[in-house]
């Protein structure tokens, strides 16, 4: 009754029969252009969902979920206006409210309609003038009947189908315990966005001993930090994390502290001292029967440590680049973590001061602590790490484990000397690597199986 | 076992600050922002802010009933901003150092409580600095106040309470957004929300009065419009507005007929008030001789020929020789009579009845209509009715409806504060 009603709505409210015939052919358009990039066509015929998968087509899936919801909340309230005029022919308060609603939609749905199918543009190689077509009322149902009917008119890719690719490049195994060291036995780690799981990351495992500094390298969106993330226990992965023989996961509030993360960026207040900035962290990350005296003497030791002591009473904003990766380093380092993280600890700095940095690492490293860093600049300072793990994308666009172990065996691994060709080659080919992923994510499998 | 594993063992016996010691922490490091990143200028703009409201207000409020609202709302626009530009920028700010800390064993909790102390105390210097000017620029705060024995006391209770609502809402809005742009572009429409939705200075449609509940503007406006006394303020600006109005011409053509219908239309209210008053006392004999004597009309009154050419002057002059009106000069003559009886009377009357269709042409001043009434009665009237239509119950200066509006923005400080604590757990889910 209720789509009756609407139907007879819309008919009374003057919606001439070529609209409809202009969308029925534009989503014809859009079946054609959906199975060409490999998603079923049916949906097209679903308002909201279409505008979602077309985003995907495009490769503009980030655009995706607010277009979609722009276009279903635009539809919704017009139905809604619809059936509240039905019986009426007074202008209510609730339908100005929609009448503005709908506009505010209508011109999100427009913005992200240009930005999906520019994007569409792009995949399909054809010229920026067909925009035109696509945004202007009426017209979109002709680009949409040419591309997906006609022959001369394909795709660039299509969209995976990522299911098949993760079967396909399914791996397992599991690093044995160690309990001097940490063991990673990561299955899996996702993030649900719009309704749809993305596996980030898939099958780590590894045993990194105590005393070791290992290097964690691999292209853009790998997903270094998102693994970092997922061992220091902060976003929990589907895994297991053992620090010496303790479980990370389940013991987090205790053994947070044995776990240093240096994060990219300096993350510290620029208007505090250096000095009560250390203080604070001492406070809360040191144990609470520490003294007062013993804490002043940690802070004192750190800051000697890393070269802090004549800048103690300056704010943070005034230090230099270098000064501030050091303060950043000394908050997690005032605890004495057993293992200790950085990611990119090197950004911004010239060559020199990154390999002081590092070496201040690796004498962190010898006093018996697990140091993982990630650099982008790796080959300054290779000498200086035991171990190398490569994450890679795989076809399923999941990041893996494509090697782990020491440096040596890494370049007899890939068969390059230098790291920076290591992530060449298990980079992407669009993103300019080579493209063999799947290949050295499939050979380390083999060889640890 | 080897000496990594027990000291992974240790690492589980050992306890760590917990929440109350680490907002000690948090709250050491506001006060060091207080200095060093000028968290100190919301003082002196919270100065300037009040002083050019005062000077707006002080010449209106706690005066008339009109000026006490407008003043009211004033203070209420004055205690939001402050406390919504003390906290909009403070976790957004820093979200980046909280998700470090968090991850390093801060407890959120811990931070929000210290926020909630070193606001309270921002806000709290807010408010002393803005009554202080208000009060320097000329406000004239009453002396006595209903819940604690002084005024000014009750009121910065009240002001405190909005200010601090106000900042943890903004405190909110700061948790919710991502960065300082997106929480500078919520604002404005915050404050537009708290504003326009005060319920008190704009009429809402019927449908948006709920959305009043919502806002911290509200029982902040009804606790100081309460805490005024705007109920037992006269209402003055009507008559300013009459004395305005003295030149404006007035006028127009009726018929007498029209004139005694109105005034005969007992069911409207107004008229029957105006038929039950009396018309002027009963007279003795003596006043009566004066009022004729002194009449125009009377001299020829008394040539006229009553009986066989006895004339009223010899009939007047038969009863002065009798001694007639020295002896009843004090005796009462006539009674009472209402406006009503005159006018029924004058109704039924042929000749008045013969007159119905006569047109009568007024053109005068409202200037002139006051002076005949009595200008300062007519502006009292009007002054004393206008109160009692703006009459609002909610602003009645009680102690039982100040405390409860003082219940209800404290509920919004302990509502928004957990609201931020909720909102910031889920930090860790931030995207990089």
């Amino acid at each position: 009754m209720l789509v009756v009603r609407i139907l007879l709505t819309i008919f009374a409210r003057g919606t001439s029969v070529s609209d409809i015939v202009i969308s029925a052919l534009f989503m014809a358009g859009i079946w054609r252009i959906f199975e060409k990039s490999g998603i079923k066509g049916w949906w097209a015929l679903i308002p909201g969902a279409r505008e979602y998968q077309l985003a995907c087509c495009a490769g503009r899936e980030s655009e995706g979920p607010v277009y979609s919801l722009a276009s279903a909340s635009s539809i919704a309230l017009q139905v809604l206006s619809l059936l509240l005029s039905f019986n009426s022919t007074d202008v209510s308060t609730i339908e100005i409210m929609i009448a503005i609603g709908s506009m505010a939609l209508a011109l999100v749905s427009f913005i992200y309609s240009v930005r999906v199918y520019s994007g569409l543009i792009d995949v399909y190689g054809v010229r920026k003038r067909w925009l035109w077509l696509w945004v202007l009322p009426y017209t979109s149902f002709i680009p949409a009947l040419l591309w997906g009917f006609g022959k001369k008119f394909q795709p660039a890719w299509k969209v995976e189908d990522i299911r098949t690719e993760m079967a396909r490049l399914a791996t397992h195994g599991s690093a044995s315990v160690m309990s001097e060291g940490l063991t990673v036995n990561l299955t899996e780690r996702s993030a649900t966005e719009f309704f749809k799981k993305k596996v980030l990351l898939r099958d780590i495992h590894m045993a990194i001993p105590q005393g070791h500094m290992v290097l964690l390298l691999g292209g853009s969106g790998a997903g270094k930090t998102t693994y970092l993330n997922a061992i220091n226990g902060y976003e929990k992965a589907k895994a297991e994390v053992l620090l010496n023989g303790t479980d990370l996961y389940k013991h987090y509030k205790k053994m947070q502290y044995e776990v240093g993360f240096v994060p990219q960026s300096e993350m510290m207040r620029g208007k505090d001292t250096v000095l009560n900035t250390l203080m604070d962290a001492a406070r809360l990350r040191l144990p609470k029967e520490v003294s007062s005296e013993q804490r002043k003497a940690r802070v004192n030791e750190v800051m000697e440590i890393f070269g802090l002591l004549p800048v103690k009473n300056n704010l943070v904003e005034k230090l230099s680049g270098g000064q501030k990766k050091r303060l950043s380093i000394s908050m997690e380092f005032i605890s004495n973590p057993s293992l200790f993280i950085l990611d990119e600890p090197d950004s911004g700095l010239d060559g020199v001061m990154a390999r002081e940095l590092f070496e201040q690492l690796r004498k962190i490293a010898d006093a018996g602590k697990i140091v993982i860093v990630i650099t982008h600049t790796p080959d300054r300072v290779i000498d200086l790490f035991d171990d190398v793990i490569v994450l890679a994308k795989d076809s399923a666009r999941t990041g893996r484990l494509a090697y782990y172990g020491s440096i040596e065996e890494a370049r007899r691994f890939f068969g390059r000397d230098k790291m920076e060709q290591i992530v060449k080659s298990v980079n992407r080919k669009e993103e300019g690597g080579d493209g063999l992923a799947d290949e050295f994510v499939m050979k380390y499998a083999k060889e640890v199986a | 076992m080897s000496e990594a594993h027990a000291k992974s063992q240790r690492q589980m016996m050992i306890r760590h600050r917990g929440r109350g010691a680490q907002v000690l922490i948090y709250l050491g490091k506001m006060l060091r922002m207080f200095i060093y990143q000028n968290d100190w200028k919301v003082l002196p703009m919270a100065a300037l802010i009040a002083g050019l409201v005062g000077m707006v207000i002080r010449n209106r409020m706690f005066l008339n009933m009109e000026g006490t609202i407008m003043g009211a709302f004033a203070m209420v626009c004055v205690c939001i901003w402050n406390g919504c530009f003390n906290s909009i920028q403070v976790i957004c700010r820093e979200r980046d150092v909280i998700k470090r800390e968090h991850r390093s064993g801060m407890h959120i909790s811990s931070y929000i409580v210290s926020h909630m102390l070193y606001q309270a105390l921002l806000c709290l210097a807010q408010t002393v600095v803005t009554l202080y000017v208000t009060q320097l620029v000329g406000v004239q705060y009453p002396w006595e106040g209903l819940v604690t024995p002084v005024f000014a006391l009750d009121f910065m209770i009240s002001m405190f309470l909005i200010t601090y609502a106000s900042d943890m809402m903004s405190l909110w809005v700061s948790a919710l957004a991502k960065n300082t742009t997106a929480a500078m572009t919520i604002m404005p429409f915050v404050l537009i929300f708290q504003l326009v939705f005060s319920g008190g200075m704009l009429t809402l449609p019927a449908w948006t009065e709920t959305l009043t509940h919502f806002t911290i503007s509200n029982p902040g406006l009804k606790v100081i419009a309460a805490q005024a006394d705007t109920n037992s303020r006269p209402y003055a600006s009507i008559a300013s507005m009459v004395s305005k109005m003295r030149d404006s011409e007035i006028g127009g053509a009726f018929t007498v007929g029209q004139v005694l219908d109105v005034l005969q239309a007992d069911d409207n209210p107004a008229v029957a008030e105006l038929r039950a008053k009396e018309l002027g006392n009963a007279m003795t004999l003596a006043e009566l001789k004066t009022v004729l004597e002194s009449s125009q009309s009377f001299d020829a009154l008394i040539k006229e020929p009553l009986l066989d050419g006895f004339t009223l002057e010899d009939a007047l002059n038969a009863m002065e020789a009798a001694g007639l009106l020295e002896k009843y000069g004090d005796m009462q003559v006539g009674g009472t009579v209402t406006i009503g009886e005159a006018v029924d009377f004058l109704a039924g009357s042929p000749e008045m009845q013969a007159q119905r269709d006569q047109e009568i042409s007024v053109h005068t001043t409202v200037g002139k209509v006051l002076d005949m009434a009595g200008e300062e009665r007519v502006k009292a009237f009007l002054e004393e009715k206008a109160a009692a239509v703006s009459y609002n119950p909610d602003y009645d200066c009680t102690e039982k409806n100040i405390t409860s509006y003082w219940l209800q923005l404290f509920m919004f400080v302990i509502a928004f504060a957990l609201l931020s604590m909720i909102t910031l757990e889920f930090i860790d889910k931030d995207k990089r």
